[in-house]
This record gives C-alpha cells, structure tokens and sequence, in this order.
C-alpha cells in the first residue's frame, strides 16, 4: 500500500491539482455567475457605471458602463470566468452592443442550470435542450421583428439613441445619434449596400469643450499641427495635396557612408550642395503644382530638416508631418490620390485635391482641418470633444457602440422593441412550448425559458421599481397579447415600447441569446480542469 | 553486498513495487480521459501555467494527454500511443488509451491472483489476434458503390463529430467534411485543405470555399480583383541588397557623391523590380515586406502585391497554383509561375480577405469556420480535423464498421470463446481482455449518465444472436440497432486502437524494474 500511495504522490502534477466532477462544475458556474452579477448593475438606461482603476504603475482610472470594456479591464483568472469575458467581448465583435445584456443572461443561464444539475439532470440533457431553445428562440425574435429601410433615418436615430440612453453621454443621444447615422451611412458603399466596415469611420477626441461641440467632418483632420517653424502657410485655397512617402532631407544610404573633408573649403561646398539637393527636391514638388504636402514619419531618418521645412515654406506648401504609415490607407482613401514613394515619381495625377486646408485651433491646441475634398473617398471623421479625458473615452465608446447598432441595421435590416419587451415574449412562448415537449427536455426548457426574465427584471431593479411588480404586469399584458409592451423607465410604468421610440436592432437580440446559450452549453460540458504547461 | 550501484538520487524500484507504479499511473491517465469518450463525454478546461494563463476547452482526448505534465514513465507510454494514433489515423485517441488503461486494470487483478507477466502478455497476444480476425470478417467494404460509400463516409463523419462541440451541427460539418476530402481524390496530404478561423457569426455560417484564402492585404493603390492571374510566390528581401559583412562603408568626399550613392540604390530596387515584372506576372506575393517604393512601382505596373505573407500561406500558396517559391530573378524562363482564374477581395465577417479561386491543384479547398470565440473556434478546428483525418484514410482503406460499442462486443464475444476453448492458465487473460473490452461500452455508457450494468447485459444478449447488429443508442438510452442509426466508424481507426492498445499494455506488464536516474546538477539552481 505504501508503495501506491508513493506512486500516487509523484504521478503527475496534475493529478493533485484535479478537482472532481461536481465540484468543477460548481466552481465554474459560481465563478461565472460571479462576474455576471458584477456587471448586472450597469444594464439598461438607469444602469450604474463602474470605475476600474489599473492595477500597474499608471494607475489609470477609467469610468464605464460597457459591459465589453469591464470585464476586459477586470484581470480574470478563473477558466470559467474568463470564457463569459471572452463571450462579452464576441458579443461586442457580432453586434457591438448588447455586451452587458449577454453577460447577464449567460448568468442567469447557469443559476437555472445548477438548479437542474442538482435536480439530476444530466450536464448533457441540460446542455442540448439549450441548443434547442437558442433555435427556437431566434425564430420568435424574428417573429417579431420589424422591418426596416436603410433611406428610413428617423428609425436609424431612434435605435442609435435607444443604445446610447444606456451612456453617461445619454442626455446628448439627440445629438450624437443622428452625427453616428450620417456617419455611417455617408461610407456604405451603394455596390454593396450590405457592409459597413467601421474602419471606415475615424473617431478623434480632442479634450476641450463639451460632447455638445462634437462634430462630424465632411474632409479629414489631422490631430498635429501644420509645421511652420519656418513661418509656412497654415491656410490654403484650391489645395492640390500629396501624400508622400519619401524624405525630404539631405540623402542618406542604406549602406553606411562617411563623407571626407580635408579642408575648410570643401566644407562650404558640401553644404552647400547639401542645400542644393533639397532646392532640388522643393522644386519638382513645388513644379508639379502642389500646395499642402503630407508626409509619412520615418525612422531611418528625418523626414523633413529645419533646411526643407524652410524651403518648402518660402515655396508656400503646407507641411503635415508625422504622419503614421498606417494611417496612408485611410488619407488616401478619402483624398482620392495616390501616394508617392519617390521624388522622380511625383507626378499631378497623382494630387488630391480639396477646396480648402487649414490649421484651427481646437481647445488649446491645433489641428489641421481638411474640407471641401474633390471626389471624396467613402470615409467619414468624426471629432470628439469633452470637459475631461475619462468623459471623452465613454462618449468614444458610446458612439462606437451607436455605429454598430446603425452598422448590425445595415447588415440584418430588421428592428425589434426594446424595453425587456422580447425577453419576456420569448420567454412565455418558450415556457408554452415547453409544456408540449416530453421529459427531461420539457423540464430544462422550462426552466431556462424563465432564466430570461431576467433582463426584464434587472432593467426595472435597476430604475428602482419594484422588480417582481413590474415583470408580473409584464407577463400579464403580454398573455393579453400585447406583444410590445415593454418596461418605460422614464414614466416608471409598462407602455408600448414602440410608441415611445425604444427600438434595437435584432442582430443584436438574436447574437446575444444564441452566443450566451452557446458559452452556457460550453461551461456545463466541462467536468476538468486541468493545470498544463 | 555490493554498497552502491547507483549515483546519490538515482531511485531504483524494483518487482512489485514497479508494477505497482506503472499500473497505478497508466490507469490514471486512462480515467482522466475517460469522461470524455462517447456522445456524451465532457469537456475538459486545460489551465495554462505558463505566460497569459491560456484557457483551452477540449475534449479531445490527444490534445489534453500532449500538454500534460507526466512523471509517470508507464504514463508517458499511455501518452505516446495517443500521439501515434493522432498521426496515424487522427481519432480514436481517446479509446486507445482507456482501452490499454482497461487491460492493465485486469491485468493487475491477474497479477495479484499469481499469475506470471508473461503467461498474461501470451494470453493477451492470443486474443488480440482473435479480436483482430473478428474484426476483419465483420468489416463491410463499400468500395464500388459510390452512393452507398458516400452514405458509409457521412456516417463517419457523424459519427465521430457527435462526441464533438460540432454535434448540433454534425450533419452540417459531416457534408462539409467529406466534400473537402472527396475532393483529395484519395490523397491524404492534409496540406491542400485549409481550415480558416474566424471569429464572429455562429457555427453554421462556416463554410467550405474552393480554392484560397490569404489573410493579407492588397496594397495600396493596387488592383483589387485580377483574372487569369500569373502569380509569382517570393520569398526575396525588397529593401537595398546590402553587403553582408560587418563595417563595410564607402567613403566619400561630397554631398553630390551621396546622393549619388542613393539614387544607385534606388535604381537597384528598381531594377529588381523590374526584372520581376519582367516575368510577365500580376500577382507578386512575398514573404518578407515590400517596402513603400517598390510597393509603390507594382502599383504603377498594375501590378497586385501582396507583402509579409506568412510562410505556411506562402508554402501553400506554391502548392496549390503550383508555382515555385523563387528568390532570384535572373532566369525568368525557369522560374514556375502559379496560376489561377480570379483573385479578388472578399470580406469575412470584419476582415477583407484575399481570394484566389480556379486554382492550378484542383484538390486544395478552404473551410472557413465561424463561431462565437476562440475557445468555439479551436475546439471546431481541432474537432474537425480529426473528422477529415478519419476520412481520408476511410478513402483508402474503404472497410468500415458499426459504431456505438457495435466493434467491442462483436470482438469481445469471439475472444469469450477462445478463452473456453485454450487450456491453461492463458485463458484467464483472455477472458480479461474480453472484459477490457466490454469497459469501452460501459464507459460511453456511464458518461450518458446510463445503467451500464443493465445496458451491457442486454447487449451481450442481443450479440449471442448471429449478425446482430446492436450498439448503444446513447440518444434514446437503450439497445439498438447501429446500422438503423447510421453509426459507423473507421475499420482502421478501430484496428488501430486494438493493436496499438494491446502493444502498450503488453510493454508496461513487461516492466519489473524502474530506475529514474539521478537529475543533472544545475549550479545555479538554488
């Protein structure tokens, strides 16, 4: 006997580290529901916001109410509490919003489950009842959903605000929804009128102001400021821009070079050539007839010297400079031009052109604005602005989360009620349903279907009304048939959700039940963990 | 009385006790995976210790064995068989290492009754043989109609996806699957299928696509979609080619000089370029980066450049339009170009992707996948992969047989009667391995949460018939009839794990002594 209890010590690491079955699950799923209930108070328009504050040496503080930016602040270690941080974050990539209301009914899944587990089902009974339900619940979501048009903007903004009443920015959704409709809609491409690439739209903060001041710009900015050390323009009519990728500074080889001078003459000479070189340059650029020149940061060597800058200046060219490579895709995107990676390859084809490039000032400092572009590419920038860093970055969110309500629109062109208004129709005719089936799938169905009321439930907690008073008289008017009739946080009170312009789009409904249903089946079927290199 | 064999901590163990420790941990590898056999086997998370703390979910019985730590030598054995079979036939990782961990638990009581090793390694090697031509009279082959054979390799496929995440949409992936490997024409070079994930939708939204993708970008101001292209594949450096010895430098005694130097530079790139565009292609597609200015001549050329490929993509990318991967361009002539029909930009999801399709190999296709997150994702890829490793090898051995415990039994039966028939102490290890068998049955049995003992019972009723046909319906809870069900797997992915099995066994009861031998000092260790 010894000698097994030798071998069963020095096995293998992990066999000590292995917890048993039910035990596993129970970690997981206490574990999980523990991070659902921490970000159960921020869903819904009177949901709370948390403050997350780094642990490193920064110590910086971030103020949100985006269930995707807490859980992916919050440093996760359990397996099982990561997979819902990795569910809000599929969430934010399918639909972008919706990613706390995924969490909290992935939660309220699992609370349902273990109460099935400990009534004796079998982990994988449980699990495939779940599949069936997230089908069938998908097709009554459909079922209720309303059609809509892209050429529709009223419905656009009304479902763009309804995510944004969620915000810290809520009191400015009237002005920020309708700023992320045109936005979105200005880059939809009319050959393929069924994608909008988000990539196309850039956001940039700017402290200073108020989100009030937050404007959508038909052109480009640039976030730097015109060089003009040497005393350039900062203001150009009828620009004829160029973006380069090339140097304007004395040469330099790849390979390594020394130059010899022996004496004070030859001196002169090279500066002197050094100075010639650079006229050189300026004069082709200057020759092809443009005005405002963009160009890309180097690290081999500087991209323009205080000698170019002056010589481009007296030539009246606008230099931005420092303009990151990444960034060329979308310059030249938008101006309609083509970039320049070599001086004897500057030709006009090649300009963009705009009707007007200027420097303003923007708080206390500058930005280089360009407008009035010809041919515009299908992008759009839009400027942010606010009293403080941490209300600039949620106003940032916000509106990302707004262009992707307007983006999932564009992708599944259907509205559905908002309100807790589905959940508690999908879980009434799913609990219906259940009564249909036989056995153990009747049982887990209806069990789960009641799991969705939570959202409903939490909503009203959250606006401080009775939970159980509401969700009941929810249930109520639904039996009666009024399908959209939906918790009014604003009066307090049940209304028809529609009447008071709560709309969302179904996309995000739709991903939300079947990715919370999909990390729930996957949580259940886990019955190990197991420590590995 | 010699004093001292062996070195300070060298540990010597000895007979029994050697047994004993070898026994003890192959068979807890065996129950670490065993909950994971069968339909309804559960998942496992594997908790990295290492940096980033990754989180895997799988149920794959090789991937959780591989990143195991082991101590165990008898352990390590369980291991490499499951790596083996992974190689070899891609499934059936799991039941090769329950069903040796399975015959060494027998084998243990047969020890403790005073049995020699080596009568039970004979008695073993007897009914494994037996097994083997039970096996072989009870496979069906299907091999000249194609409809049925379809049908025999949708039914694998099903079949080995159901213990799967995949298995809500097993009949999906199970179409899919076999497409992508019906169209290998019996090769098994995995390489032409390409598995592409993609987070974001939902399962069902993955898809097969002829031909391939390349996660890249085009660059700019190049042409989006080209026909009838002529592809070059580099792997070349498009910076300035450098003398590559340290301290080379040229000297100089005047501005003009350098910039002279520069432009001889350039003009070299250019010339590279040149005699790359001079191949007579639109596509160029390099391994290392294309840097602004040559990217910026292909553009003016027309020509579609794509940069910093990665050199998977790359090698596959050769293969299948079947061009070389060239790094000089002097001979125009004999470098092999790559062909296809189209190449244009699609999106996936978020991601703009590129597409090349009408390609040269006609076998190569990709299975883009969709799902919710990674985890879905890589347990998708991995799920799949054995299914199409099944496959292929089903393509050339054609034989299959009925699933759901169907194989164990029939096996076990004939191995029963062996045993009556061989005198001897043998026949003791022979019935020991017809119940090793059966435990694989039972195991698929106790993970649905069934009366094992009831449901294998009723079933070794119903096999006493001739040609009975009856398995374990997990779904349904009972005995029934495989064929109806359509559950089928791999003759060779069984035969597989029964001899690879028995071989295991067989060398850990062979064991008498183990010596780990004493660590290598480290200095700076503590």
């Amino acid at each position: 006997m010894a000698a097994a209890s030798a071998a069963q010590s020095r096995k293998t690491e992990t066999y000590t580290d292995t917890k048993r079955r039910d035990d596993v699950r129970g970690v997981n799923i206490a574990a999980a529901r523990a991070v659902a209930d921490a970000v159960r108070t921020s869903l819904g328009p009177r949901g709370m916001d948390k403050m997350i504050s780094s642990g490193d040496q920064a110590q910086e503080v971030i103020i949100t109410n985006d269930g995707a930016t807490i859980l992916s602040r919050m440093s996760l270690l359990q397996p099982a509490a990561r997979m819902l941080a990795e569910l809000s974050r599929s969430q934010d990539a399918a639909a972008g919003d919706g990613t706390t209301t995924v969490v909290v009914l992935a939660g309220s899944l699992l609370r349902r489950a273990q109460t099935l587990l400990s009534a004796g089902a079998h982990p994988t009974a449980a699990a495939d009842s779940l599949h069936r339900l997230a089908t069938r619940a998908v097709e009554i979501l459909h079922s209720m959903a309303i059609p809509i048009e892209l050429s529709d903007r009223d419905s656009l903004v009304k479902s763009a605000s309804t995510a944004l009443n969620s915000k810290v920015v809520s009191q400015y959704s009237s002005l920020l929804s309708p700023l992320a409709v045109d936005a979105a809609l200005s880059v939809v491409d009319p050959a393929h009128p069924e994608i909008l690439d988000l990539r196309d739209i850039r956001v940039m903060k700017k402290l200073g102001g108020t989100v009030d001041d937050t404007e959508l710009i038909h052109g480009l900015i640039f976030d730097k400021k015109a060089s003009h050390s040497a005393g350039g323009p900062t203001r150009i009519e009828n620009a004829k821009i160029a973006v380069i990728q090339f140097q304007v500074s004395p040469p330099k080889t790849d390979i390594e070079q020394s130059v010899i001078v022996s004496d004070y003459a030859q001196m002169d000479r090279i500066l002197r050539e050094e100075r010639n070189y650079i006229l050189g340059m300026v004069k082709k650029i200057k020759a092809s007839g443009c005005n405002v020149l963009l160009i890309q940061k180097s690290i081999l060597r500087d991209a323009v010297t205080d000698l170019s800058l002056h010589y481009l200046a007296k030539a009246k060219i606008l230099v931005v400079k420092d303009v990151e490579r990444d960034e060329i895709e979308f310059i030249t995107k938008t101006l309609n031009c083509l970039p320049i990676a070599n001086i004897e390859h500057f030709r006009q084809d090649k300009l963009g052109h705009a009707g007007l490039v200027e420097e303003v000032s923007v708080g206390d400092t500058k930005i280089v604005k360009i407008t009035g572009i010809k041919d515009m590419g299908r992008t759009a920038t839009m400027l942010v602005r606010g009293s403080n860093q941490l209300v600039i970055d949620e106003a940032e969110r916000s509106l990302h989360d707004a262009l992707c309500v307007i983006r999932c629109l564009v992708n599944k062109r259907f509205l559905i009620a908002g309100g807790g208004a589905p959940e508690i129709e999908m879980s009434m005719q799913l609990a219906a349903w259940a009564k249909e089936l036989q056995g153990m799938e009747s049982y887990c169905i209806k069990e789960f279907a009641e799991a969705l009321q939570v959202i409903p439930y939490t909503l009203a907690e959250n606006a401080g009304l009775n939970p159980i008073t509401i969700v009941t008289e929810l249930r109520n008017r639904h039996a009666k048939g009024e399908k959209n009739a939906g918790i009014n946080v604003r009066k307090g009170q049940i209304t028809n959700i529609l009447e008071e312009n709560v709309v969302q789009p179904l996309l995000v409904s739709t991903s939300a039940i079947t990715l919370a249903c999909e990390c729930v089946r996957m949580i259940l079927k886990i019955d190990d963990i197991v420590t590995v290199r | 009385m010699v004093d001292r064999l062996l070195k300070d901590d060298a540990v010597q163990e000895k007979g029994e006790r050697a047994r004993m420790a070898s026994f003890i941990g192959a068979m807890a590898i065996a129950d670490l995976v065993k909950t994971t056999l069968g339909p309804k086997g559960m998942d496992k998370i594997l908790q990295s210790t290492g940096r980033g703390r990754n989180v895997t979910v799988t149920n794959d019985g090789a991937t959780i064995l591989k990143s195991l730590h082991i101590d165990n030598p008898a352990a390590k054995v369980l291991v490499d068989i499951s790596k083996v079979q992974d190689d070899e036939v891609g499934d059936g990782t799991t039941s090769v290492v329950v069903l040796a961990g399975e015959l060494l638990r027998e084998a243990e009581k047969l020890v403790n009754m005073k049995i020699h090793p080596m009568t039970i390694i004979a008695g073993f090697r007897m009914a494994a043989e037996c097994a083997h031509n039970a096996l072989l009279l009870k496979a069906m082959d299907n091999k000249e109609d194609s409809d049925k054979f379809r049908s025999d390799l949708m039914n694998i496929a099903m079949t080995t996806l159901s213990s799967k995440i995949l298995s809500q949409d097993k009949e999906y992936f199970a179409d899919l699957a076999v497409d992508a490997v019906l169209r290998l024409k019996g090769s098994t070079n995995m390489e032409s299928i390409q598995i592409l994930k993609k987070p974001g939708g939902s399962l069902k939204d993955s898809f097969l696509d002829e031909g391939f993708i390349l996660d890249k970008k085009i660059g700019l101001g190049q042409p989006k979609r080209i026909e009838n292209a002529k592809i070059l594949v580099a792997n070349t450096a498009m910076d300035t080619d450098k003398v590559k010895i340290y301290g080379a430098r040229v000297r100089v005694d005047s501005m003009a000089k350098v910039a002279e130097i520069e432009a001889a530079e350039k003009q070299k790139m250019r010339e590279k370029v040149q005699k790359i565009i001079g191949h007579g292609i639109n596509c160029f597609i390099n391994r290392q980066l294309i840097y602004n200015f040559p990217e910026e001549l292909f553009a003016d050329a027309g020509i579609l450049a794509i940069e910093h490929a990665d050199f998977e993509g790359i090698e596959r990318l050769g293969l299948v339009t079947g061009g070389d991967i060239a790094s000089t361009f002097d001979n125009p002539e004999s470098v092999k170009l790559g062909h296809c029909k189209v190449i244009e930009e699609i999106m996936i999801g978020e991601d703009r992707l590129i597409h090349f399709s009408g390609v040269q190999m006609g076998q190569a296709c990709t299975i883009v996948l969709r799902g919710a997150s990674e985890h879905v994702l890589d347990e998708a890829e991995r799920s799949l992969h054995d299914a199409l490793c099944v496959l292929s090898q089903t393509v050339n051995d054609t034989r299959v047989l009925h699933g759901g415990g169907w194989p164990e039994m029939v096996m076990a039966k004939e191995v029963d009667e062996l045993a009556r028939k061989t005198p001897g102490k043998k026949s003791h290890a022979i019935e020991a391995f017809s119940r090793a068998l059966q435990a694989i049955p039972t195991i698929i049995a106790d993970n649905a949460g069934l009366d094992s003992a009831d449901l294998i019972s009723q079933l070794r009723a119903e096999h006493h018939k001739e040609q009975s046909t009856a398995g374990i319906d997990v779904i349904s809870g009972g005995v029934g009839d495989m064929k109806e069900l359509g559950i089928s797997e791999s003759f060779k992915v069984k035969q597989a794990v029964l001899l690879s099995a028995t071989e295991a066994a067989e060398m850990i009861l062979r064991v008498d002594e183990i010596v780990t031998c004493a660590p290598r000092r480290r200095e700076d260790m503590m």
